[in-house]
């Protein structure tokens, strides 16, 4: 035994695959030596989801321009829904920007086993890697649909004098990192969950679509009556609207308090998320 | 690193599994054992490959497996369908845990249990080379050093910027494997991938595989089920059985015990009691027999080996014919090899016997059944005994480098003759 022992440390074993896990493992460090591939990944997403269509990545712009016009039209004209007097076009962009930000972010790593089974089942690489790629993909989208926001904002600060600019508006990455967080950290407790039982999945994809409406995606915070509004703040991604709206357009005060407690949601789902899915990402594929 | 150094050493691995539907059910049993965990309510009822008092939903994919592997081996690894091969290459592909037992290893490894992984049908086979390269765990400055080798290699200049949807299978399986033949790992795993692509590319990715584990001393570890590939290929093998370790060692004894083991159907059938044989009115079976005259001491038949089929039957007539036998030898397929008779003659009320061989050097590999008819009168027949005999024939071959499936529906062994006409 002794000698064996001996023999094993000199040997310097570089690897070892065993049963046993760690419950502080998060598999960052292992996500770094993937960079290449998370990229490779992002590259893969962003060519293959525009082959064969004639105009290609505007649709990236398109869709966001349509999803505004609808709510313009429903909500803006036929409901008369207040947007808190800020331009409609902007109001409405500004929520589904954010709004489908989330819900790609969450919706693509909730499946990250279940469409990428046939790649699991054959090659080994951190499971991690296909949803942070997921919202590398997903964040290239929203800094292009951000840059048609800003043109449009633009317009109106140059040709009708509206709003200012402020240092509050360094505070927008922050809540892009949010938001993504959010979705991740949610979106990787679902995905261990509905690997299993593919109930949690349709339960979960209920719950999404009920979401836009717990949420100031087309509708502005002010009109939840008060006795809801600390329950409607808890969702963090009320503050993180709210907050993006505020920066623009200045007319409700940052509320810094909601603001942090949304950073304290989403970093603690994410640490969760991280850890159960390092815990699970093997043990998943021997029942999906 | 050199030479005779334990590269990858598997402790005692065992697999686990539970069969059965994952449903309302397993969502019950899920809570229940939650519900024991946390509030420790029976004992210890770990998991544990030992305890064989197996109920009908759980299975033991593999039990207690050690080995050691030594730098530049290529193992092979046989057994049959379910033997635990493909599980005990997924625990060491880290695609899934062992349930118990480690596996410590050195250097990179690869796994390759299937070609063209993460292939994306509407990208280019420029974009696929990128993107299946470093799924595979290549880094891109890799795939651009070797970028034109794995082009040449495939075969595909021409179309390498087509959507590979558009592809044929040959070209898609071809330059999935030019990918795969560009890794550079120290330990590579490779299973059953030969079966595809056609038999030119397929001696080409043997030789690729010879030249990376001989010249660069590379660790192979390979499944297949072609004995052939296997024992040109690789210098040791792993026999698997029921998740168990039977033997490992070097790959000739291993190949000749397992081929062995396959071929263990009964070669002889006896039948003592007239009453319970197969038969009719006329005729009674009472023995059927392959009788092998194995050309070597592996005991094992191959192509070279002749074979004598006997048959002992008693003959109870109720008119006076002529009885004549006839015999035809079928492939599991059902086709029919040959069908030989004999002299159509009288005989007495009593026990018969027959036989015939079949010369060595006539049979190519495969599976064999034997059918015997009894024929009145060269007319009719008054009983047909179907596949009442079973054997395989396995494959031999010297001095060629072709290890792909030998076509053809016998294996005569005459030669093509070649001569020096003028110089």
């Amino acid at each position: 035994m002794d000698t064996e022992e001996k023999e094993d440390i000199k040997l310097n074993w570089q690897w070892e695959i065993s049963p046993a896990k760690s419950w502080f493992k998060m598999g960052l460090i292992d996500l770094y030596a993937y960079r290449g591939l998370i990229l490779r990944f992002v590259r893969r997403d962003l060519i293959a989801s525009y082959q064969q269509t004639i105009i290609g990545p505007i649709w990236i712009f398109l869709q966001p321009l349509f999803t505004t016009l609808i709510y313009l039209i429903v909500f803006g004209n036929f409901a008369k829904v207040s947007t808190d007097d800020t331009p409609k076009i902007l109001f409405y962009m500004s929520g589904t920007i954010i709004w489908t930000f989330f819900f790609d972010n969450i919706s693509g790593t909730m499946y990250t086993f279940i469409t990428n089974a046939h790649i699991f089942n054959k090659v080994y690489f951190p499971r991690l890697v296909v949803p942070v790629s997921n919202i590398i993909t997903q964040s290239v989208r929203l800094s292009i649909q951000l840059v048609l926001f800003i043109i449009i904002f633009l317009y109106y600060y140059i040709f009708f004098d509206k709003f200012q600019l402020s240092i509050s508006l360094l505070l927008i990455p922050f809540l892009i990192l949010l938001t993504a967080t959010f979705a991740l950290g949610s979106g990787l407790l679902i995905a261990v969950f509905t690997a299993r039982y593919r109930d949690i999945d349709t339960f979960f994809q209920y719950i999404l679509r009920l979401g836009m409406f717990i949420t100031p995606v087309v509708f502005p915070s002010t009109i939840v009556p008060q006795k809801y509004q600390f329950l409607f703040w808890l969702n963090p991604l009320t503050p993180i609207i709210e907050t993006f709206r505020s920066v623009f357009f200045h007319q409700n005060a940052i509320q810094y308090n909601y603001l942090l407690i949304a950073t304290a949601e989403a970093i603690i789902l994410l640490i969760l998320g991280l850890i159960l899915f390092k815990r699970r990402e093997v043990e998943v594929m021997d029942i999906i | 690193m050199n030479m005779n150094n334990v590269i990858l050493k598997a402790e005692n691995i065992s697999k686990y599994y539970k069969l059965g539907v994952i449903g309302t059910r397993s969502f019950k049993e899920d809570l229940q054992g939650f519900w024991k965990k946390a509030f420790r309510i029976s004992g210890n009822e770990k998991i544990n490959p030992n305890n064989t008092n197996n109920s009908s939903n759980e299975l033991w994919a593999l039990k207690d497996i050690s080995f050691e592997i030594m730098q530049g081996d290529v193992v092979g690894f046989v057994g049959k369908n379910g033997a635990g091969k493909s599980t005990l290459l997924k625990i060491l592909s880290r695609i899934t845990l062992p349930t118990t037992g480690t596996i410590k290893g050195m250097g990179r490894i690869a796994s390759l249990l299937e070609v063209g992984t993460g292939f994306h049908a509407e990208l280019t086979g420029r974009e696929n080379i990128f993107l299946n390269g470093q799924i595979l765990g290549m880094h891109k400055k890799e795939i651009l050093l070797k970028f034109d080798e794995i082009v040449a290699f495939s075969g595909i200049e021409r179309f390498l910027d087509t959507p590979v949807k558009r592809y044929s299978s040959g070209m898609y399986v071809r330059l999935a494997f030019a990918i795969a033949a560009h890794l550079d790992p120290e330990i590579l795993i490779v299973d059953e991938v030969l079966a595809v692509g056609d038999s030119d590319f397929q001696k080409k990715c043997l030789g690729k595989m010879k030249q990376v584990s001989a010249e660069e001393g590379k660790t192979v570890l390979f499944v297949s089920h072609n004995s052939q590939a296997l024992k040109n290929l690789c210098n040791k093998a792993i026999h698997l059985e029921k998740g168990r370790l039977i033997e490992f060692g070097s790959t000739q004894d291993i190949i000749t015990n397992y081929l062995k083991n396959e071929q263990d159907q009964p070669l002889k059938k006896v039948y003592d009691d007239p009453d319970e044989a197969p038969g009719n009115s006329n005729i009674r079976i009472k023995k059927l027999e392959v009788i092998p005259k194995y050309v070597d001491n592996s005991k094992i038949i191959d192509i070279r080996t002749p074979l004598t089929i006997q048959f002992e039957f008693w003959y109870l007539p109720s008119e006076n014919i002529d009885l004549g036998v006839s015999m035809s030898l079928n492939t599991v397929m059902g086709d029919c090899i040959f069908d030989v008779d004999s002299i159509a003659q009288p005989f007495q009320k009593g026990l018969v016997k027959g036989q015939c061989t079949i010369p060595g050097n006539l049979l190519n590999n495969g599976s064999y059944t034997i059918s015997l008819i009894f024929i009145r009168n060269t007319s009719s027949a008054i009983f047909e005994l179907e596949e009442c005999l079973s054997f395989d024939v396995e494959d031999f071959r010297e001095n060629t480098a072709w290890y792909g499936d030998w076509p053809g529906a016998i294996r005569p062994k005459f030669k093509v003759l070649l001569e020096q006409e003028d110089l």
